[in-house]
């Protein structure tokens, strides 16, 4: 054969159009106003082997704030932090229902918010960097800033992606300011 | 032992020339190729050398006497014989009488003709009606009973004996030569039923009832090893487990053949960041048209006349290791081999040449040579998947600022010569450590739906980077790894889950553009010996 030996110079891509890690892998979908709450945005990215990674909404109140804030991922008694999985099945999880709190924001003057968890599902990991390092959550929020790495059923995670906004619809909504789709909230 | 005394008995139950042959417990192959003469020759000299001791030796209530006194005459006719001709023998049940034979070449000569084995060679096995093996037993019995001397742990087994007359008769029909079983890779496998079976078996059932329960609870057949093995003469004639003259005889009713598998062994290149390694379903839907699997198969399949179903469960793809769909793999390319089941025969060397070929016309995979290997060698495979450290060449993306650049001042993101310096002096092993960077891996989120979550040590061995020209935020790097690092996560990062990371490294965001495997480190093909394959 007298084809040229490949090179992974070969194979430099359009690097106007390039995704990121995000992109390339998940689909991203919008909760809004979770409780009634104005911009309790939470936005869930589905992989598209149905592993969701929970995360704030870029138009989540907490991205207009600019005081100093931990995460705690000890919610009530239960303490994420020591959630453990066991074999393929992730057997062992804690358990997390649309309303489950994942983790806290607390601000330095005692104030803080609940994240909620968004959707049915088995706990696989909490992104323990946060506790340390919580400025990713500010910083990276669809990226290093996630928040929990989430295993449900094929079923349930085809479901609540088409339940939940999508993109467009998420933006519609946002520039539109509040209208007919409010209904696609927490129930 | 008196071995006309032998024959005289099997005789006078009903037994053929062959099975005499096998209780006398002789174990010469040629003996079998033509039993009646070898029959009478023994007679002849059982009456030369014998004559004083026979009638001692024989039970006189059996005795009909004048086969001996005839004898002492060298008696040129057979012994006395109690089967009629066409008559089934009590013992075999005519497995081993040539006169039932012909149906047997026959169907045996159809299936080869119709499956076209071009092996010369051919091992026989006989899957025999167990009524066979007790009335076996039953013959022995007696002969013991009648004959106090009599070994009955030396009866030549019914399929010895059938291999040694039928087998070689079988091979004149077919025109194949006779072999053993480890040393031929093709198998013809008869089984032969008896009509009556299952009522003359009925009576064992009582010598052990619980063990016939629980093998008939378990779905097994009746065997002679669980009544009739163990018991005595007198507990089978209570039991009823009679063995006179067959009604009817035990007939082939069906023919088996299968050539042991062959097994190609070579490296394939793919040259597609579009091809996945095996067909790619998802709910039973085709992500890609093709696969390596499939372009290798399809020469494969063509060259033994398969069709598309049948390529489907007789050949099977085994590789160390894969590559993802978007990861082309070059160099020698990654070791594989394939299973072909029960092959027509051995390709040639021009053949094989020929489906590297036809591999490789499609541009989209290459494989240069395909050898033949043996089984026993396919464990180096897997062995190398687990073991042996890989090649990889990355082409990524610097994203952001490292600190060095921030320092001067920021500007356009680029990688800069003191990036590059800062990459291939890195490492965070200790010095003379044979590991450039030992990292922590969580199993990646692409596989953690199928895989447990486990945080994994991993350790790159060489890390090479360089710029790439006209292309100021790229770099390529040349990574050595062990096996079972993930070399994209270990470059993006993948979210803070492998630590530390090229970004890491870097000290700025990075992420992967392109992924090709340089080198899979095992020797493959292995290097042919001359042991023959001892499998079948």
């Amino acid at each position: 054969m007298t084809t040229m030996e490949p090179n992974i110079l070969d194979s430099i891509p359009d690097l106007n159009n390039l995704k990121s890690f995000t992109e390339r892998y998940f689909s991203k979908r919008y909760i809004i106003n979770v409780d009634g709450v104005k911009n309790n945005d939470i936005m869930i990215m589905f992989h598209s082997n149905r592993i969701a990674l929970l995360c704030l909404a870029p138009s989540h109140f907490f991205f207009s704030k600019s005081k100093e804030y931990k995460v705690n991922y000890t919610v009530g008694n239960v303490n994420r932090l020591k959630n453990a999985v066991k074999g393929k099945g992730k057997k062992g999880g804690q358990a997390l229902n649309p309303k489950s709190v994942v983790c806290k924001i607390e601000y330095e003057d005692g104030t803080s918010f609940d994240v909620p968890c968004g959707m049915k599902g088995t706990l696989v990991e909490v992104n323990e960097e946060l506790v340390n390092h919580p400025e990713l959550l500010k910083e990276f929020p669809d990226a290093d800033g996630y928040i929990a790495i989430i295993l449900s059923s094929i079923a349930i995670s085809e479901a609540t992606k088409n339940e939940l906004l999508t993109p467009e619809e998420y933006l519609d909504l946002l520039n539109n300011g509040v209208n007919g789709k409010e209904d696609k909230k927490l129930e | 032992m008196n071995q006309k005394a032998v024959i005289k008995l099997c005789k006078d139950l009903g037994c053929c020339d062959a099975c005499c042959l096998r209780y006398l417990g002789l174990k010469n192959p040629t003996a079998y190729e033509n039993v009646q003469e070898f029959v009478h020759k023994i007679c002849e000299e059982s009456g030369k050398h014998a004559q004083d001791t026979e009638t001692r030796d024989l039970p006189t209530q059996l005795s009909e006497s004048t086969a001996e006194q005839n004898s002492t005459h060298q008696c040129p006719e057979p012994p006395a014989k109690r089967i009629k001709v066409g008559g089934i023998c009590v013992s075999c049940l005519g497995v081993l009488q040539e006169e039932n034979w012909q149906p047997c070449c026959d169907m045996v000569k159809e299936v080869l003709d119709k499956k076209g084995y071009e092996c010369e060679t051919f091992a026989c096995a006989l899957s025999a009606p167990i009524a066979a093996l007790v009335r076996e037993r039953l013959v022995a019995l007696q002969l013991k009973h009648d004959l106090l001397e009599y070994d009955d742990s030396s009866v030549t087994p019914l399929k010895e004996a059938w291999k040694w007359s039928f087998g070689v008769r079988l091979a004149e029909h077919v025109g194949k030569t006779l072999d053993s079983g480890a040393v031929s890779p093709l198998l013809i496998t008869l089984h032969m039923e008896y009509p009556d079976e299952l009522q003359e078996l009925e009576a064992l059932k009582a010598l052990a009832p619980a063990l016939f329960e629980a093998r008939r609870a378990a779905g097994r057949r009746f065997g002679v090893e669980a009544g009739a093995g163990g018991a005595t003469r007198a507990a089978l004639a209570a039991a009823g487990v009679a063995g006179g003259a067959p009604a009817v005889r035990a007939r082939c009713v069906s023919v088996a053949c299968a050539h042991a598998p062959l097994y190609l062994a070579g490296r394939y290149v793919k040259l597609s960041r579009a091809l996945p390694q095996t067909p790619w379903l998802v709910n039973g839907r085709r992500m890609m048209h093709s696969s390596v699997q499939e372009i290798i198969f399809e020469p494969i399949a063509a060259l033994y006349g398969l069709s598309p179903e049948a390529a489907e469960h007789r050949l099977k793809f085994m590789s160390a290791g894969r590559e993802d769909v978007d990861v082309r793999c070059l160099g020698d390319g990654r070791p594989f081999a394939v299973e072909v089941t029960d092959p027509t025969r051995q390709p040639s060397e021009a053949e094989l040449k020929e489906l590297c070929e036809q591999i490789s016309v499609g541009g989209q995979v290459v494989v240069r040579s395909l050898v033949p290997i043996h089984r026993e060698q396919l464990a180096l495979l897997k062995k190398g998947e687990e073991t042996k450290c890989k090649t990889y060449e990355a082409l990524c993306i610097k994203l952001s600022h490292s600190r060095d650049d921030l320092a001067e001042g920021g500007g356009d993101v680029r990688v800069t010569p003191r990036d590059i310096a800062a990459l291939n002096a890195y490492r965070n092993t200790p010095p003379g450590d044979s590991a450039r960077v030992q990292l922590t891996q969580r199993t990646p989120i692409r596989v953690l739906h199928r895989r447990p979550l486990l945080a994994r040590a991993r350790r790159i061995l060489e890390l090479r980077a360089r710029a790439v020209p006209a292309q100021p935020a790229l770099l390529a790097l040349r990574v050595r790894t062990e096996a079972g690092t993930y070399v994209k996560e270990w470059a993006h990062g993948e979210l803070g889950r492998t630590r530390p990371s090229l970004a890491d490294a870097l000290g700025a965001r990075v992420d992967i553009l392109a992924l090709d495997v340089a080198a899979v480190e095992l020797p493959w093909p292995p290097a042919p010996d001359d042991k023959a394959p001892s499998d079948q």
